[in-house]
């Protein structure tokens, strides 16, 4: 039993992975900040660990789907990320892709 | 904040920190406060949130994009297959070599005096000292083979250096369609090679074999060319005859190596491509026609065998006359060196006979 229950998280986690990109990217049409989109994903029922995403925004940054900008006003510096104009554009194309893989799903989980 | 949460932030974050690049530190410091801080914020005590964080080293882990195995699966089964090859060919040379030198390093004079003193069969003796040199030498021999091999397939898996196996593919219009996601792709069913002969087939053992000789020859050559001589151990003295021109032997080795170097690569050719094909056929006649070249030049140019070997039996022989005159008679430097040349040309013509036949008859052709 305690096997099952490890594959099922296994491969749970494999499939949260497999969209981790597209929902990060998703929020990014304005600037946020790392913790604030840890908190508005999870209000939107997407929990996701913040030592997932903040090494996940820096590669998104390094890819250069995401760009960054140090904001010194308040109490503390605080990084602010958002999606660029080739992160638009895949953005566009990964969430084209999304609907239609969704759409098939659909078909084949109604068969199941 | 109080102090104290200040003090273990800042441990958390120098835990994860010093596991990164340095010129990630900085940064990646100033978002992880960012980060803690905002947690903190939210309403959990100091330590819940480091927990919630998780251990730092897995948070760096996360951090870092450089790939974190030595060798991936896109190289492991060449890898293997490698290592294989050269562990067999280098340890069973190696071995043989230890032996080998172990057995002719034990048979000197004091050594046959002794063990004849104490009744000891020299030759167990010998052969004995020999095998445990010879698994000493395998051991260290297999874990440097191991090394370097391992060492040469993680450069390459860093650098991502591919075997390109494939020919390049010819172009075509599709080369035009400009779709991200087909870009990648750059396999396709043309490039399925015919399913070879079974007679094409080159069998693996017989090229394994063939390396492991010729890289046990050369190291004989190089570490023990005395072995190749007529040795005589009469009345507590030893003495050595060589049959290869041991003076000039700093001429004629070079040579001698370099003709059973090409062999060598002819021989891990054919290994790797396993299967007669022009590739291997042209490389067989090369290789073959490269080999003939250098047995005229160190068999009729050098004097590759010793000139005085006739002689020196000879005296050596004395009390056995029949014999020695036998050879004397016989040892004519020119007409020992010609059958020896005839023997090579035979044997090479042969091979690139053989290797011609099979691919011309069976070959597999793209």
């Amino acid at each position: 039993m305690g096997e099952e229950r490890d594959l099922l998280g296994s491969l749970v986690m494999e499939l949260r992975r497999g969209v981790l990109v597209l929902s990060v990217l998703s929020q990014m049409g304005k600037a946020k900040y790392g913790y604030a989109l840890v908190q508005s994903m999870e209000d939107k029922g997407v929990a996701i660990d913040p030592n997932t995403l903040y090494p996940l925004l820096r590669r998104l940054e390094k890819q250069g789907l995401l760009k960054s900008t140090w904001e010194t006003g308040g109490s503390k510096p605080r990084k602010y990320y958002e999606r660029t104009a080739y992160g638009d554009e895949i953005y566009k194309e990964l969430k084209h892709q999304w609907e239609n893989m969704a759409c098939s799903m659909e078909q084949l989980l109604k068969e199941g | 904040m109080s102090d104290r949460d200040r003090e273990l932030m800042e441990r958390y974050i120098y835990q994860v920190v010093k596991r990164l690049p340095k010129d990630q530190r900085a940064e990646v410091a100033l978002e992880l406060r960012e980060l803690i801080g905002d947690m903190a914020e939210s309403g959990d005590a100091m330590e819940e949130v480091l927990t919630q964080l998780g251990d730092p080293a897995e948070f760096a882990e996360k951090y870092q994009d450089k790939s974190r195995h030595l060798i991936g699966p896109e190289y492991y089964d060449d890898y293997l297959w490698f290592l294989k090859v050269v562990l067999i060919c280098a340890g069973t040379a190696v071995f043989i070599v230890s032996v080998v030198q172990g057995v002719t390093g034990t048979i000197t004079p004091g050594f046959l005096d002794v063990a004849g003193a104490l009744g000891i069969n020299m030759a167990v003796a010998g052969v004995f000292a020999g095998i445990i040199a010879g698994i000493g030498n395998l051991a260290v021999s297999c874990i440097g083979v191991f090394g370097g091999v391992t060492l040469l397939f993680a450069l390459m898996e860093r650098n991502k250096i591919r075997f390109e196996r494939k020919k390049k593919k010819e172009w075509s219009v599709d080369d035009l369609a400009e779709d991200h996601f087909a870009k990648g792709i750059s396999w396709t069913p043309k490039q399925l090679a015919p399913i070879p002969h079974k007679k094409a087939l080159i069998s693996r053992g017989d090229s394994i074999i063939g390396i492991v000789f010729i890289v046990l020859f050369i190291m004989l050559l190089i570490f023990a060319p005395r072995l190749f001589s007529a040795i005589f151990y009469e009345a507590g003295e030893l003495t050595v005859i060589p049959v290869f021109n041991v003076e000039q032997w700093h001429m004629i080795l070079p040579l001698f190596i370099f003709g059973l170097v090409i062999g060598l690569a002819d021989e891990i050719f054919r290994l790797v491509v396993g299967y007669y094909c022009r590739a291997v056929m042209i490389s067989n006649i090369v290789c073959g026609a490269v080999q003939i070249v250098l047995a005229v030049v160190l068999l009729k140019i050098f004097p590759i065998l010793n000139p005085d070997f006739a002689t020196d039996l000879m005296i050596h022989l004395d009390r056995e006359r029949g014999v020695a005159e036998w050879i004397a008679a016989h040892w004519n430097g020119q007409t020992i060196s010609n059958i020896f040349l005839a023997i090579v040309i035979f044997a090479t013509f042969l091979e690139i006979g053989t290797t011609v036949y099979k691919t011309l008859r069976y070959g597999v052709e793209n």
